[in-house]
């Protein structure tokens, strides 16, 4: 009862250091600007660092759309109308929020692993002994960076992930491509696009906070060990927040 | 150029390291206490992540699907198509993904973390085998859990299309079960059950292999983990697609 007692205990202890931390790093993100060349080598890195990966893994994912749905309709009779199913289950949900767990994950597990590894060596005391302050100068570039480049990648996407369904549909599984596009003007708006990319803002700077406090909390003293713990939570933590927020957001949006 | 042969390099020893995995799991000595002590950090460690991650996959499902199924005039066939897409694709695609960012990573680090520090050259110099007794136990305990957290899974995920179809879609309940297991066979269920060992294979293996490939320092360590979970993502949806072509195909 009392292990039940102090487990529960340390995670309110850590719940409230997190949040002490995420308020912290919001204040300074936006009181103060965030170093020019350090945002932008970050920014390169999460955005332009992902696109292939991205690219690739939204490929498949369209593709699989339209061929696992297809095997799913088919026994309905209604394998006429994946250009409905992709247009509202890929551009809606799937591609977005497949965007921000993998990028999510990529990028989370960089940043985790960078901080991580300069808390081990002892550098982020260095920057407090020298007065320069590590939120401003580590912690907000990486946070503007993955809020603004999480967005775009979700953006992205929705483009190739439905440039792939339609290859599937059509050169796969023979379906009339016609069709396809009109039941894909028929249900996607724009706005559906946007509120991909705001799901995709919101779960980038979450994800970033995680990984930060995962990365810069690691103890000197854990060495190698700490950075490989703190990179793997960043992930998990990341990966699931992401699928929560996502069901919330259409409950909210679609609901 | 350069990057195409040291692609295709680590292509072909990872290759080589699939097949020394492969022959030291028919081959004595084995090390089953291992293997079971590592089933049962990773059941630990990775049920509540992937729980967390598959449930909303059926509420959204049903979030999405009911205005649709709503136009055809059709949303008591709903669970039908829940039941399915969970069974069949998302429970096992999204329960490996997450066994893949939990433990794979996690394995990855671990090995990583041993190679740094000497152990695994230890492991060695006693006589040890380091890819019998580190890599094995992990592979073989990612093998039989991610089926097993899949079985729970589908659970969580229909379950969660329940709640965001009867009670807040009004969907009627009888209706909803009837039609729930109507479309389910029993090849639907082995497909979702076959795919997840083959997916957690590939986790345990690519942790494995990557972990041993830490060179030194403490960034590599966290380098080790994220290549894990990219690369097994990437492996998983590839896979995903060309067994869903051949499944087609087949006509199951």
């Amino acid at each position: 009862m009392s292990k039940l007692a102090a487990t529960i205990d340390a995670y309110w202890n850590k719940g409230l250091a997190f949040l002490r931390f995420a308020a912290h790093a919001l204040r300074t993100q936006l009181t103060t600007l965030p170093p020019r060349d350090a945002f932008v080598s970050q920014f390169v890195d999460a955005g332009w660092g992902s696109l292939g990966l991205l690219t690739m893994l939204t490929i498949f994912a369209g593709l699989n759309l339209s061929v696992q749905s297809y095997g799913s309709f088919e026994r309905f009779g209604g394998q006429d109308l994946i250009g409905m199913f992709a247009g509202i289950g890929g551009v809606r949900e799937l591609f977005p929020v497949m965007a921000a767990v993998v990028c999510g994950a990529r990028i989370g597990a960089n940043l985790a692993a960078s901080l991580a590894n300069m808390r081990i060596s002892e550098q982020i005391d260095a920057f407090e002994v020298m007065a320069v302050d590590p939120m401003r100068f580590l912690v907000a570039p990486r946070l503007w960076a993955a809020t603004l480049a999480l967005p775009l990648l979700c953006g992205y996407a929705d483009f190739i992930g439905l440039g792939a369904s339609y290859l599937g549909a059509v050169y796969q599984l023979d379906l009339d491509p016609g069709s396809f596009l009109t039941q894909v003007q028929d249900q996607v708006r724009m706005v559906d696009v946007f509120a991909g990319m705001f799901k995709g803002l919101l779960m980038g700077w979450m994800v970033a906070i995680i990984a930060c406090f995962h990365g810069y909390t690691v103890k000197a003293s854990d060495g190698a060990e700490g950075v490989g713990i703190s990179t793997n939570l960043a992930i998990v933590h990341g990966a699931v927040l992401c699928i929560v927020v996502n069901l919330l957001l259409s409950w909210v949006m679609y609901g | 150029m350069k990057r195409l042969i040291d692609f295709l390099e680590t292509l072909g020893a990872l290759g080589a390291f699939a097949w020394q995995v492969f022959w030291s799991t028919l081959t004595s000595p084995r090390y089953f206490k291992e293997t079971l002590r590592m089933m049962d950090v990773l059941v630990r460690r990775c049920i509540i992540p992937v729980g967390l991650a598959v449930a909303p996959v059926g509420a959204v499902i049903s979030l999405q699907g009911i205005d649709v199924f709503k136009l055809f005039g059709a949303e008591r066939m709903l669970s039908s198509f829940l039941g399915t897409a969970i069974v069949r694709e998302y429970s096992p695609a999204l329960a490996s993904v997450m066994v893949a960012a939990q433990a794979g990573s996690s394995i990855a680090a671990r090995i990583g973390t041993m190679k740094v520090r000497g152990q695994i050259d230890a492991l060695a110099v006693m006589g040890v085998d380091p890819v019998r007794y580190v890599v094995v136990p992990g592979v073989i305990a990612c093998l039989v859990v991610t089926p097993l957290l899949s079985v729970i899974t589908n659970f969580l995920g229909i379950a969660s299309g329940w709640f965001f179809a009867v009670p807040i879609g009004g969907v009627d309940h009888g209706a909803f079960m009837e039609h729930l297991t109507a479309q389910i066979t029993a090849a639907d269920l082995w497909v979702g059950l076959g795919k997840c060992a083959l997916f957690g294979l590939g986790v345990g293996v690519i942790a494995g292999f990557l972990g041993l490939r830490v060179k030194h320092g403490a960034a590599s360590v966290g380098k080790a983990a994220n290549d894990t979970v990219v690369n097994t993502i990437i492996l998983i949806l590839l896979t995903d697609y060309v067994v869903s072509m051949m499944l087609l195909g087949m006509g199951l």
